[in-house]
């Protein structure tokens, strides 16, 4: 087939090719808030992960010789009512949180995306039934639900992630059956489908990429309250089994009982819990302002 | 298949939409045919019905509202209507592909041009992913993009509008469809794209000897685009003719109101442009009598109790469908006579439209309906301006409403 005489469409777009996700990184770096929410959870992963190399003594070790020590150079962030060093079990802690939190997320994304891209994605009955099942684990408050599962499957860590993951399950459900809806009407989509595309096609090429953003931003900030959550059901007495594990939320019930003698025990752990799930809420914030192109300045 | 062949043949198609303020008649029995390669003109304001009826016709209404109430469309001896979803989705994109309004929302943002255009044509070929790639290659160059080799690479954000809806054209015409259905291709663009774009629609349509329809508001847009023109109004079509005769000798009042609505380039100045009074006609009633007719200055009593079938200008011509000898044909039952097409309004002596009758004026509104006399009041504040005017009306091919007046009677203008 001979080209016909057309001509040639002037002042062409020459910037280099960053895409959506290129595009987005960049509004986020320019964000002061989100990178101050970045190095806010870069500090609690460096913990986490170099909590051995980084602790001057490991999380079980002290007796009760050195039981309540203030803080001072030999323990900056004194001793726990065990005699063991605080600094340490903070760090520690933060390796019980960032799994924890990860984890359950995690589960929560894949159980609710799951549920929200079949809800959307296929419709019909099965959205009214999958989205019925959402609405009651909503009308159960997030915490009282998860100490439910926790009484009923067991205290454990897998047990808490679950229970955690299952809280946060109608939140990514939703977001992602509400963004399914709205993109099946776009342009694009009936474009894709007059040229043929099918079903599932459209569904995992089409949709679920251009509905990802949302979720990523829900994600992040649910990472926030999935620590505070996991702090919570520590906190409650339904922390790791073994009450020696350094978990914050379990430190902090058990300093509780020292507030008068050594009210720092309260201080560090809650600050490490606040710190953390702020450096989320900021990064969320941080992203969904990059990725949402109706809030691009 | 040869030139001549019917391609595409509608059979009385009824859309409806139910929705919760009732049901919508979108497309109340429309029948027209389509020989290869022929280019078709669907023509009215917005709302009438011509994008919902080729949606309809491959089967995209929006679900689960929209539904084919009646009729066939029959496309290469197969009924388009009864077809199995899968059988349907290897004819879209092959044989029937579209062209969308807006290029800017018609591209997922998501996915680069090379990406949407190697999936299209697999889907519907067996190729390698290369292959297909430099098939791309080739249909963007077609398409008048420079170095398609690197712009394949880009995401659709980083194209213009024009440039867009050259892609879109490119993917379009991936498979060499038989049918090509351009739904407002160039409304969304500038003027001085528009052209282009249309030239280059035509130009690459008739090299792949594809069949093309042409859906619009813009009469200015079909004249040098189309063979033959379908002027549809509220869902039915309202007059049926090859585009010279449409434009030599236009014979609906609803066409020679459009006509007479558009400024001309070739205009005397300070003559007064004749704008179609009131609205289209509620489409949530199932319609009983002539749906123009409380727009109409020609109406006659029987307008307001029976609805005019469409049928040939002179009685009793043998009907031809397609083809340069089609027949010329209108839904009226008191056409205007040419002098009266060239001046907008009826010239008989003593001619007074027929006012609705008495227990139809709600149902009408009131507002809509106007004297010839209101109207003349009207007619001397539109006035065309001096200088070279673009073609393209108004959306709608309407002219604004003006404010509503007060006469101390229900008002003149429905302004809801």
């Amino acid at each position: 087939m001979a080209a016909p005489a057309i001509p040639v469409a002037q002042g062409v777009d020459r910037r280099a090719s960053r895409g959506l996700w290129g595009d987005a990184a960049r509004r986020l770096l320019r964000n002061k808030p989100a990178i101050l929410g970045l190095c806010f959870i870069a500090l609690f992963v460096v913990a986490a992960v170099f909590a051995p190399i980084l602790a001057p003594y490991g999380p079980l070790e002290g007796g009760l010789a050195q039981r309540l020590d203030p803080p001072s150079p030999a323990h900056v962030m004194g001793t726990d009512s065990q005699g063991r060093d605080e600094y340490s079990r903070v760090l520690y802690g933060a390796q019980v949180s960032l799994l924890a939190g990860v984890a359950s997320v995690v589960m929560g994304v894949a159980i609710g995306g799951t549920i929200g891209a079949l809800a959307g994605g296929v419709g019909g009955k099965l959205d009214s039934v999958l989205m019925r099942f959402v609405d009651v684990l909503l009308a159960v408050p997030g915490i009282l639900l998860a100490i439910g599962i926790v009484a009923f499957l067991g205290r454990g860590l897998p047990q808490i992630m679950f229970a955690v993951a299952v809280v946060n399950v109608p939140i990514f459900a939703r977001i992602l059956r509400g963004s399914l809806l709205s993109l099946r009407e776009s342009d694009y989509i009936t474009a894709a489908r007059s040229l043929g595309a099918s079903g599932t096609r459209i569904l995992l090429r089409h949709l679920l990429p251009n509905s990802l953003s949302p979720l990523i931003v829900a994600a992040t900030l649910a990472l926030a309250t999935a620590i505070i959550d996991v702090a919570g059901l520590g906190f409650l007495g339904l922390g790791p089994p073994d009450p020696r594990t350094p978990e914050w939320g379990t430190m902090l019930t058990d300093s509780t009982k020292f507030i008068r003698q050594a009210p720092w025990l309260l201080l560090f752990p809650g600050a490490a819990i606040v710190v953390s799930a702020v450096g989320f809420n900021l990064l969320g914030d941080g992203l969904r302002e990059s990725l949402d192109p109706r809030m691009r300045r | 298949m040869t030139a001549g062949d019917i391609l595409l043949s509608v059979e009385d198609l009824v859309v409806r939409f139910r929705t919760h303020e009732g049901t919508i008649h979108a497309v109340n029995g429309v029948s027209f045919q389509l020989e290869e390669g022929e280019r078709l003109g669907l023509v009215g304001e917005s709302g009438c019905g011509k994008s919902v009826t080729n949606l309809a016709m491959i089967r995209l209404l929006p679900q689960p509202a929209g539904r084919i109430e009646g009729g066939h469309v029959m496309f290469d001896s197969q009924d388009l209507t009864t077809l199995r979803e899968d059988e349907l989705r290897s004819i879209r994109g092959r044989d029937i592909a579209m062209i969308f309004q807006d290029p800017m929302t018609s591209l997922n943002p998501v996915l680069t041009v090379e990406e949407q255009m190697v999936e299209t044509i697999m889907a519907h070929r067996e190729i390698s992913r290369d292959k297909a790639r430099l098939r791309a290659i080739e249909l963007l160059k077609m398409v008048g993009i420079p170095q398609p080799e690197t712009r394949l690479d880009n995401f659709p954000h980083q194209f213009s509008g024009g440039m867009r809806q050259r892609v879109m054209i490119a993917m379009a015409l991936a498979l060499e469809p038989k049918l090509m259905i351009a739904d407002e291709p160039t409304t969304a663009l500038d003027v001085t794209i528009q052209a282009q774009v249309l030239e280059l629609l035509r130009g690459l349509t008739e090299q792949s000897g594809s069949a093309m329809i042409l859906i619009t508001h813009d009469l200015g847009v079909v004249a040098g685009m189309t063979n033959r023109i379908n002027v549809m109004y509220a869902g039915y079509i309202v007059e049926t003719a090859t585009t010279l005769d449409l434009f030599a000798t236009p014979s609906h009042p609803y066409t020679i109101g459009l006509l007479h609505s558009i400024p001309r380039v070739d205009a005397v100045v300070g003559e007064p442009l004749i704008p179609i009074e009131g609205r289209p006609p509620d489409m949530r009633r199932a319609p009983t009598f002539c749906p123009f007719a409380a727009r109409c200055r020609w109406r006659l009593e029987v307008c307001w109790q029976e609805n005019p079938p469409l049928r040939p200008i002179v009685d009793g011509t043998r009907v031809v469908m397609t083809g340069t000898g089609a027949t010329h044909q209108i839904a009226c039952f008191n056409p205007p006579t040419e002098e009266e097409a060239v001046a907008g309004k009826p010239l008989r002596p003593g001619f007074v439209s027929a006012p609705p009758p008495a227990g139809m004026i709600d149902e009408v509104g009131a507002g809509r309906v106007g004297s010839t006399a209101d109207l003349e009041g009207l007619v001397g504040e539109i006035q065309a301006e001096e200088g070279p005017l673009s073609l393209a009306p108004s959306a709608g091919g309407l002219p604004i409403p003006p404010e509503p007046e007060h006469h101390g009677e229900p008002g003149i203008f429905h302004d809801d």
